[in-house]
C-alpha cells in the first residue's frame, strides 16, 4: 500500500463535493494539500457520444439501474468527474421554506440556504429558456396544465450555450450544462486542489482514508498510478451521494457509534408516463425539461415535470409487453412524456445498508401513502396529456395498455389503485436522500447541522445523505448550499484541525 | 461475455420475439448485438444476481409443463403470451421482479442498439435547438 499525505480529503465530486473542493480551495494558497478522490473517470469531450448504453455504462452506477434490494425500484446515480451533476437535466429550484420547516434540523435556517443557494444560481449561469428553444412536448405540457388549472412553472436551468441536443441525461456532448464538472471543480484545480478520478475510497480510518485507484479504459489517465493508497488527512469531507456516503461510513465500522447511519433514507420514486399524439411533435430536439407542476405537493405528495427519453428508457418504462408496446414504441417522435414524483416520507427502516462484500444495499418499502401519491399522480398526468391533445396514454398502473381519449373521462376507473403492482410496474429514482441526516443528537442523525459526524471532529459528510427528509424538489442546489455551509465550518476550524492532528 | 449459455440464449431470442415482435426478423449481426449487449448488462451485476437470472430463466421455462406438457420455448406464440402475462400479473412480487429483469434486458438489447433509433423516428442531434426552430418555422 502507498502512503500519501493530504491536510483535506474530500471523497466525491458531484453537487456536494464538488462545492466543497471549490469552497476549500482558497485554503492551498495558505499552504493546505486538498485533494478529492472520485470513483468515477473524467471524460474526454469526444467520448460524450450521446449513445444511451455506452453513455450509462461511463457515467452511472450500475448503468443507472441500480437495484433496490427487493428489486421493486432502480435508482440513477453518477459516477464521474462532477458526480450526478453530469447527467442531470440542469433544474435548479431551491428548497422552500416549508419543506426546510418539516426538516426541523435545529441551527439550520432557510434565511442561510437561501443566501447560499443564490450564490450557486449566479455562479452555474442559471436562467428561463427563451420560448423559442422549447419544444412541442414541453409546451404541450404547460398548455395541458394550464388547461386543468393545475399551477405550473418554468424549470430555471443552468446552462451555457445549449444546443438543444436534448441528451442532458447522457452527459451533455456540447458541454453545456454548468455542472461541477464545468464550473466548480476546474476552479478548484486551478487553485491547488489535486483532483484524483478512478479512485474508490474503500474504508475511512482514524484521520486516514484507504483507496484504490484502477484504469477504467476510457476516460483521461487519473492523477495517481493504479493500486492502493492509505491518504493520511487532518479533515476527512465525504461526499460519495446518499447511498455511498452511509455505505462508506457503515464499511468504516461507524454504525455502533451512529445508530441512526444509513436510515432514513428518502428518494422521490418516481414513474415516466407516456402518450401518443396522432401527428409528430418536437419532442428529441430542444432542452428536455422546461416545466413542472407543483400543484399537487401539499394535497396528495407528488410532482409532475416534463421530461423526454431514449428508446431503452423509454421501453422500459412502459407497462407490458408485444404488438402494443411495439406500437407505442414505434413512433417515438409522436410521444409526449410526463416524469411523476412521489414526496415520500424519512422512515428510519428504509435505509442504506453494506452487504459482505462493502457493496451498498438499499432496503425501501413503500408506504400506502407514496403508492397513493403515484396512482394519483398518473391520473393527473393522464389528465394533463388528453388536455394537450393526446390521441392515448399509457399510465403504467392501467388494466388497459393504452387509454384512448374517448375514455378520458373514465381515467379513475381505468387507472385504479391496485393497478399499481411492485415488481411489475417500472419505478426509478434519481434523487436519492438521507442517510446521514442531520440533527442534534446521535440518537436519531449522523452530523450536526453544520455536517459534522457526531463524536468526531474531524469528519464531515457534505451531500444530499445529510437531508433529514426529502427536499420536495431537485435537490442539487440544495445539496450545493448544505456543502457550502459545510466547507465553511471546515475552514472556521482549520486552525485546531490543523493543530490537533499535528 | 459470458454470462449466459447457449440454451439461455435461444430462450431470451424466443422471449425477445414475444417481448419485441420486430426481432423477429432480426438475424446475423444485428441478432449477436442483441445479444451482446443482453450479456454485458447482465455481466456487469453482481454474481448472485446473475445466478438468479440464469435460475429464474429456467423456471419460465419449465414452468409451463406443468399445464402443457411442454417447456416455454416449445409452445405457440399465443400460449407463450398467456404464460408471460400470467409470469408478469404473478401474485408473487419476486416473479414479476424476475420478468421485469428479462424485460428489461430485452430491452436494452433491441432499444440499446446504437442503429435502433432511426426505425423508431427517434433522431436527437447536438444541434437540436437548429432542427427545432427550423420546424417551428414550417
Amino acid at each position: 500500500m502507498l502512503d500519501r499525505d493530504a491536510d483535506i480529503v474530500i471523497i466525491g465530486s458531484g453537487a456536494g463535493g464538488g462545492t466543497a473542493a471549490n469552497a476549500l480551495a482558497p485554503l492551498c494558497a495558505h499552504g493546505a494539500r486538498v485533494v478529492l478522490l472520485e470513483a468515477g473517470p473524467k471524460l474526454r469531450a469526444e467520448e460524450f457520444t450521446g449513445r444511451e448504453v455506452e453513455m450509462a455504462k461511463r457515467l452511472y452506477v450500475d448503468e443507472g439501474g441500480f437495484l433496490t434490494e427487493d428489486r421493486t425500484m432502480t435508482m440513477a446515480f453518477g459516477r464521474a468527474y462532477g458526480g450526478s451533476t453530469v447527467v442531470y437535466t440542469g433544474t435548479s429550484l431551491t428548497i422552500t421554506e416549508p419543506t426546510l420547516e418539516r426538516w426541523a434540523v435545529p441551527g439550520l435556517t432557510h434565511a442561510d440556504i437561501l443566501e447560499r443557494s443564490r450564490k450557486y444560481l449566479e455562479q452555474n449561469h442559471v436562467h428561463l429558456l427563451a420560448a423559442s428553444d422549447i419544444n412541442d412536448n414541453n409546451r404541450l405540457f404547460e398548455e395541458g396544465c394550464r388547461r386543468l388549472g393545475y399551477r405550473v412553472e418554468q424549470f430555471p436551468l443552468n446552462l451555457d450555450g445549449c444546443r438543444g441536443a436534448g441528451l442532458c441525461n447522457l452527459g451533455c456532448p456540447n458541454g453545456a450544462k454548468m455542472g461541477t464538472h464545468r464550473v466548480q471543480l476546474p476552479e478548484a484545480e486551478r487553485q491547488g486542489v489535486v483532483v484524483v478520478t478512478n479512485c474508490r475510497v474503500d474504508r475511512i480510518e482514524e484521520r486516514a482514508v484507504v483507496a484504490t485507484v484502477t484504469e477504467r479504459g476510457f476516460g483521461e489517465p487519473s492523477a495517481w498510478a493504479p493500486g492502493e493508497y492509505r491518504i493520511r488527512a487532518k479533515a476527512i469531507v465525504v461526499a460519495g451521494g446518499a447511498i455511498g456516503s452511509p455505505a462508506l461510513l457503515l464499511r468504516s465500522a461507524l454504525a455502533a457509534r451512529l445508530p441512526a447511519l444509513g436510515r432514513y433514507f428518502t428518494c422521490h420514486p418516481a414513474l415516466i408516463l407516456v402518450a401518443q399524439h396522432d401527428r409528430p411533435i418536437t419532442n428529441s430536439h430542444g432542452h428536455p425539461k422546461s416545466y413542472y407542476c407543483d400543484h399537487f405537493a401539499e394535497s396528495d405528495g407528488f410532482l409532475l415535470e416534463s421530461c423526454m427519453y431514449f428508446p431503452f428508457t423509454t421501453a422500459k418504462s412502459l407497462t407490458g409487453f408485444g404488438a402494443e408496446h411495439s406500437r407505442m414504441m414505434s413512433a417515438m417522435d409522436r410521444l409526449q412524456m410526463i416524469l411523476v414524483l412521489a414526496i415520500d416520507p424519512p422512515d428510519a427502516g428504509n435505509r442504506v445498508m453494506v452487504d459482505r462484500e462493502g457493496h451498498p444495499v438499499v432496503r425501501y418499502a413503500f408506504t400506502d401513502g407514496v403508492k397513493h401519491s403515484l396512482v394519483q399522480a398518473m391520473r393527473a398526468s393522464a389528465r394533463v396529456f388528453f388536455a394537450a391533445g393526446a390521441a392515448r396514454v399509457h399510465a403504467p398502473a392501467s388494466s388497459r395498455f393504452f387509454i384512448d381519449a374517448a375514455d378520458a373521462d373514465r381515467i379513475d376507473e381505468l387507472i385504479p389503485f391496485d393497478g399499481l403492482q411492485l415488481g411489475k410496474v417500472t419505478i426509478s429514482s434519481a434523487h436519492p436522500m438521507g442517510g446521514c441526516r442531520m440533527g442534534a443528537s446521535p440518537d436519531d442523525s449522523v452530523t450536526d447541522a453544520w455536517g459534522q459526524v457526531h463524536g468526531l471532529p474531524w469528519l464531515f459528510v457534505a451531500d444530499a445523505s445529510l437531508f433529514p427528509r426529502c427536499a420536495e424538489i431537485n435537490p442539487y442546489v440544495t445539496i450545493m448550499a448544505l456543502a457550502d455551509r459545510v466547507a465553511e465550518r471546515v475552514r472556521r476550524e482549520w486552525p485546531q484541525l490543523r493543530a490537533h492532528a499535528s | 461475455m459470458g454470462a449466459l449459455t447457449n440454451t439461455q440464449r435461444q430462450l431470451l431470442v424466443c422471449l425477445a420475439v414475444r417481448v419485441v415482435p420486430e426481432s423477429a426478423s432480426m438475424a446475423g449481426a444485428p441478432r449477436a448485438q442483441m445479444l451482446s449487449l443482453i450479456e454485458e448488462a447482465l455481466a456487469a451485476r453482481p454474481p448472485a444476481m446473475q445466478r438468479q437470472f440464469g435460475l429464474f430463466l429456467t423456471v419460465l421455462r419449465w414452468a409451463p409443463l406443468l399445464r402443457y406438457l411442454r417447456p416455454l420455448d416449445r409452445l405457440g406464440p399465443r400460449r407463450q403470451d398467456a404464460v408471460l402475462r400470467w409470469v408478469q400479473d404473478c401474485p408473487l412480487q419476486a416473479v414479476r421482479s424476475g420478468f421485469w429483469g428479462v424485460r428489461t434486458l430485452i430491452f436494452i438489447g433491441y432499444y440499446g442498439r446504437p442503429d435502433a433509433g432511426s426505425s423508431i423516428a427517434y433522431t436527437p442531434s447536438r444541434n437540436g435547438n437548429a432542427v427545432l426552430h427550423a420546424r417551428s418555422r414550417r
